[in-house]
C-alpha cells in the first residue's frame, strides 16, 4: 500500500533539521523492510506572528511503498522515532495517510491549500483527519505540528507543491547535459521552462551550483531559464536558488 | 540595516528580496551559521538569507543571534 507520511516542528534553532529526521524516519522504513520510501519534499506553509515556528514554517513529506501488515509497526516507529528525536522546545506532529483508504483526498489537499493561506487550529486537523481515517499524533511540546503534518501530505498529495529535499549530482565535466540525459536521473522527470514548456530531449543546459527540482502535475520538475547573450552550446541554464525558493 | 522593536526583536530592515544587503550582513556578522540545506534560498552562500538563525517573518526575517 501506498502511505504519506509528514512531520512538522521537530527543531530548535541549534539543532538538526526536520528535513533530516524525515531522511531517517524513510531510510529505517526501508532498513526494516517495511517497504521503499520515497523522495522528501518541504512544502511552505503560512508565515504568520499567530503561528508558532522555528524559522520558516515548512514540513516535510514523503511517499512510501509499504506491506499493509506492516502499517501499525510504521506508525509506532515513526511517533516513537519523534519523541526521541525530536529537540527539546519543539512541538513535533506526524501524520500517516494510507493512500487507497481515502475516500476524499480533495479535503486533505484543500486543507494543506489553506494552510498556505490562513492560520489553522489543531481541532481543525484532528476532525479532518478522524473524518478521513488519517493517523495523526502528537509527540511532544503542545503538538502543535500536527497542523503542519497534515497540511503536508495535503500539499504533497496534490503534487503541485513544494521542492526536492537534497541537491541532484549530476557528473559533467564541463557543467553541461542535454535534456534528454538529465531526465535519466531518478529525481527529474521533465525540464521545463518558467512558463511551463517542455523543453525537448536535445536541447543543452548549462547546470548551475544548486540543482533542485519542485513537485509540479505530480512530477519532479527541473526549471530552467533561457541563456541569453552568449555563444556556448547550452540554450538553457538551471534556476538559482532565488527563483526555486517560491516553490 | 536592522530595526530592533519590543515585539520582533532585530529586524532586517530590506525585507526578503534585497541579496546584497543581506549578504553584506552576513558578511559583518560573526553568528552567521548555514541553515539545512532544504532551508538555503539566496544564491549568495553567507547571506542573512540562508543563516540557521534567521526566522521569517510576512515581510522580512528577524535575528535570533543577536535578538
Amino acid at each position: 500500500m501506498k502511505i504519506f507520511v509528514c512531520i512538522d516542528d521537530t527543531d530548535n534553532i541549534d539543532s538538526r533539521g526536520t528535513g533530516e529526521l524525515a531522511s531517517l524516519l524513510a531510510a529505517d522504513i526501508d532498513k526494516k523492510g517495511w517497504g521503499r520510501s520515497h523522495y522528501i519534499t518541504r512544502h511552505q506553509l503560512l508565515v504568520h506572528p499567530d503561528v508558532p515556528y522555528t524559522s520558516h514554517n515548512s514540513s516535510m513529506c514523503f511517499a512510501a511503498d509499504i506491506h499493509e501488515s506492516q502499517l501499525n509497526a510504521v506508525i509506532s516507529h515513526a511517533g516513537n522515532f519523534l519523541k526521541k528525536e525530536s529537540a527539546e522546545g519543539s512541538d513535533p506532529g506526524l501524520c500517516i495517510a494510507v493512500s487507497d483508504r481515502l475516500t476524499r483526498p480533495e479535503t486533505v489537499i484543500e486543507f494543506g491549500q489553506k494552510a498556505k493561506r490562513m492560520v489553522l487550529t489543531k481541532q481543525e486537523s484532528y476532525g479532518l483527519a478522524e473524518d478521513l481515517g488519517i493517523h495523526l499524533s502528537e509527540h511532544g511540546g503542545t503538538g502543535d505540528g500536527i497542523i503542519g503534518a497534515l497540511a503536508g501530505v495535503g500539499l504533497r498529495m496534490s503534487g503541485n507543491d513544494g521542492r526536492l529535499r537534497g541537491k541532484i549530482k549530476i557528473d559533467s565535466p564541463n557543467q553541461t547535459i542535454k535534456v534528454g540525459e538529465i531526465c535519466a536521473h531518478p529525481s527529474v522527470d521533465e525540464v521545463r521552462n518558467l512558463d511551463g514548456k517542455v523543453i525537448p530531449d536535445d536541447q543543452i543546459i548549462e547546470l548551475g551550483e544548486k540543482i533542485k527540482t519542485v513537485l509540479l502535475g505530480g512530477k519532479l520538475i527541473l526549471l530552467v531559464m533561457p541563456v541569453e547573450g552568449e555563444t556556448g552550446s547550452a540554450s538553457w541554464r538551471t534556476c538559482p536558488k532565488n527563483i526555486l525558493k517560491t516553490y | 540595516m536592522w530595526f530592533v522593536n519590543r515585539k520582533e526583536g532585530r529586524v532586517f530592515l530590506h525585507g526578503k528580496d534585497d541579496p546584497v544587503a543581506a549578504a553584506d550582513a552576513a558578511a559583518a556578522c560573526a553568528g552567521f551559521r548555514p541553515d539545512a540545506e532544504e532551508e538555503i534560498v539566496a544564491d549568495e552562500p553567507v547571506s542573512c538569507y540562508n543563516c540557521r538563525y534567521r526566522r521569517w517573518s510576512a515581510d522580512s526575517l528577524t535575528c535570533q543571534k543577536h535578538a
